[in-house]
């Protein structure tokens, strides 16, 4: 492993452990910021008939597929396509920037699957898609424009053809 | 992640993103935000702490719902293992 990887990763987990450091972690990458008009749109249906679809930045994928690069210092603006039905049963963590030692026990949080499914069971969640999608944070310099031009497109045109109506994001 | 979350709004589906780190989201503008003051790695909560998980899953969707400008931040306000979970309302 490269030196670079084991020096994120320990980053990772004392940003993790002692909050105090984190601010200076968060402070080393800078988000693209963004002014002007900001996207919107309704929900189409009430709570209790939508369809609902995950999409996290916290690198979890079913183990036979390919790793997120994590030797690129611009982070890797790809995504995996994860079946629900199956992840939680053997999945893998790829990302170095964050401590996932927790998710690795219990993955929903950061990828809240089981709490999904027990509102549709309960009927307070329209349903759940079958396919919720993966991508790898901490994206930067040219990448961001492969993510925002292409990556994120391709999976927001996949969420329209799959019917979705509404996506909850969360972060690695 | 905002950055996806304004491209997957931008094609036409509502969306709410879980924020750790408040700085990103009011740099990025995605369209709706809950934040939490809440270590990496866990913007659900804890491993098998379900009342939490369910609470900010809970939270999450109904501020979807409710969020009525663009651009919005709700700080939820459960401090981090300090917070007690009532298991029997959600």
């Amino acid at each position: 492993m490269q030196f670079s990887r084991l020096k994120n990763q320990l980053l990772a987990r004392l940003a993790t452990r002692f909050p105090a450091l984190a601010k200076k972690f968060t402070d080393s990458y800078t988000p693209r910021a963004n002014s002007g008009d900001i996207p919107w749109v309704r929900p189409a249906v009430p709570l209790p008939q939508a369809k609902l679809a995950l999409v996290t930045t916290a690198g979890i994928h079913h183990p036979e597929q390919q790793p997120f690069d994590m030797n690129d210092p611009n982070g890797d603006p790809s995504y995996r396509a994860v079946d629900g039905n199956r992840l939680f049963a053997d999945f893998t963590i790829t990302h170095d920037y964050y401590d996932h030692s927790d998710a690795d026990k219990d993955p929903n949080i950061i990828l809240p699957l089981d709490r999904m499914q027990e509102m549709v069971g309960e009927k307070k969640l329209g349903s759940l898609a079958a396919t919720h999608y993966s991508f790898m944070g901490h994206i930067v310099g040219p990448h961001i424009d492969t993510l925002t031009h292409c990556t994120a497109v391709e999976v927001a045109r996949k969420l329209l053809q799959d019917e979705v109506d509404i996506v909850l994001l969360t972060p690695g | 992640m905002g950055l996806i979350q304004r491209v997957i709004e931008e094609a036409g589906i509502a969306t709410i993103g879980i924020s750790i780190v408040r700085e990103y989201a009011e740099q990025v503008r995605p369209p709706r935000t809950v934040f939490l003051k809440w270590p990496f790695g866990h913007p659900v909560g804890e491993p098998y702490n379900k009342a939490q998980q369910v609470t900010v899953v809970t939270e999450s969707l109904r501020v979807l719902y409710e969020i009525e400008t663009a651009g919005t931040i709700v700080d939820l306000p459960f401090a981090w293992r300090r917070h007690k979970y009532d298991t029997d309302d959600k």
